[in-house]
């Protein structure tokens, strides 16, 4: 009797542990206020807690390309290894929080200085604030309010935005971008996902070179130098390569399928 | 005879001081001109690090010859880089990697294109 109980609660055991296994592995779906969230542990101790780096405030401020090409931030996080001595230098973070650039004519508040004063913590925990209540200068429901809506991601129609005019995000940051001349507007084009009834996807070269210029896709996320040789697939994108490389982070995610598979399939 | 002993002995001594007055002087003219040198040399790498990196935008507009010159300069470059302390070493190579990237991948792919 006692062994015929054992069996049968190993059994119970193993497909509980396995069920939980598998719920384990699920990724939350992070809330429009979440997503696109990086936290940033590299150099983070006792009495520092690591970063919590909002995009959605930040894209709405500035394209893409300036942060991750001009400023130099990596595509990945941590990657960078930025260090509070860089930001008092002036790169990195410290590029425009440095207690004297303006924004919506506002000074930026400076990158934490480390002198152990109290005022430095409270300055500190504006932006090293992992698993600490700290209350944000942005509140986003207010500023996702007048924008237009998307479904996914952070719930915002950034495109939309941009054109309305409710977004002006600066492709230029003073003492830190090279100054070139305009950039050339690139053509969109079709890809055929060779999937039957699968619509094509259109990709906006146009609208990726304005926010991401050439550098930062080419040769980085994309290597492959002849048209049509590269082959994507989706699995490849949800582990974060190609088009994965920004949507499944920060631009609008896989789940809107109809955003990129976007071309009408003719009956 | 003693006291014209004594003079040369005096003018030995000055002219030994003077010299190494000069001496003095003209090493601090060299290190005075040693770090206006860094500076230029800081200027230098600046001008031909913002000249690189402002032409990406135009790589495609580029003819193949443009383009390797223009991998060759960033080559050049990143030496000198290397020598920068570690911050604007970190960010400067990153960025010239990235702007050199692109030239040498808009060169590979006009190269495919004739093939």
């Amino acid at each position: 009797m006692n062994v015929r109980r054992f069996f049968a609660g190993m059994v119970i055991l193993t497909f509980c542990s396995s069920a939980f296994a598998q719920l384990g592995t699920k990724k939350k779906r992070p809330l429009p206020y979440e997503y696109g969230r990086v936290v940033i542990r590299n150099y983070s101790d006792k009495e520092t807690a690591p970063v919590v780096f909002e995009h959605w405030i930040h894209r709405a401020k500035y394209t893409c390309r300036v942060c991750h090409v001009d400023v130099g931030f990596a595509m990945k996080a941590g990657a960078t290894g930025i260090t509070a001595a860089d930001n008092a230098k002036g790169y990195y973070c410290g590029a425009c929080h440095n207690g004297k650039s303006g924004n919506d004519g506002k000074i930026v508040f400076p990158a934490c200085s480390k002198t152990g004063s109290a005022d430095d913590t409270r300055k500190c925990e504006r932006c090293h604030s992992a698993g600490k209540n700290v209350k944000s200068d942005h509140d986003f429901a207010q500023f996702s309010g007048p924008l237009p809506k998307e479904r996914f991601g952070n719930g915002i129609d950034w495109e939309k935005s941009e054109q309305l005019g409710l977004i002006k995000p600066a492709r230029y940051l003073e003492g830190v971008s090279a100054r070139g001349s305009a950039l050339v507007v690139q053509k969109d084009f079709d890809l055929n996902p060779k999937v039957e009834g699968m619509p094509d996807i259109i990709f906006s070269h146009k609208k990726h070179t304005v926010w991401n210029g050439c550098e930062l896709c080419h040769p980085d996320i994309f290597m492959g130098v002849k048209k049509g040789t590269s082959h994507y697939s989706m699995v490849d994108i949800s582990e974060g390569k190609s088009c994965g490389a920004c949507h499944t982070t920060v631009a609008f995610p896989l789940t809107d399928c109809q955003r990129c598979h976007a071309k009408s399939v003719s009956l | 005879m003693r006291w014209a002993r004594a003079i040369v002995m005096a003018l030995i001594l000055c002219g030994g001081l003077a010299w190494l007055q000069c001496g003095q002087v003209v090493g601090q003219t060299n290190s005075n001109t040693s770090t206006s040198l860094g500076a230029a040399g800081d200027e230098r790498w600046q001008k031909e690090f913002d000249e690189l990196c402002s032409r990406t935008q135009d790589a495609m507009s580029y003819s193949q010859e443009q383009l390797a010159a223009l991998v060759q300069r960033c080559d050049a470059l990143m030496p000198q880089l290397e020598k920068l302390d570690e911050t604007r070493k970190k960010v400067y190579l990153k960025r010239l990697k990235t702007c050199r990237g692109l030239y040498a991948y808009v060169l590979e792919s006009k190269k495919s294109e004739k093939n």
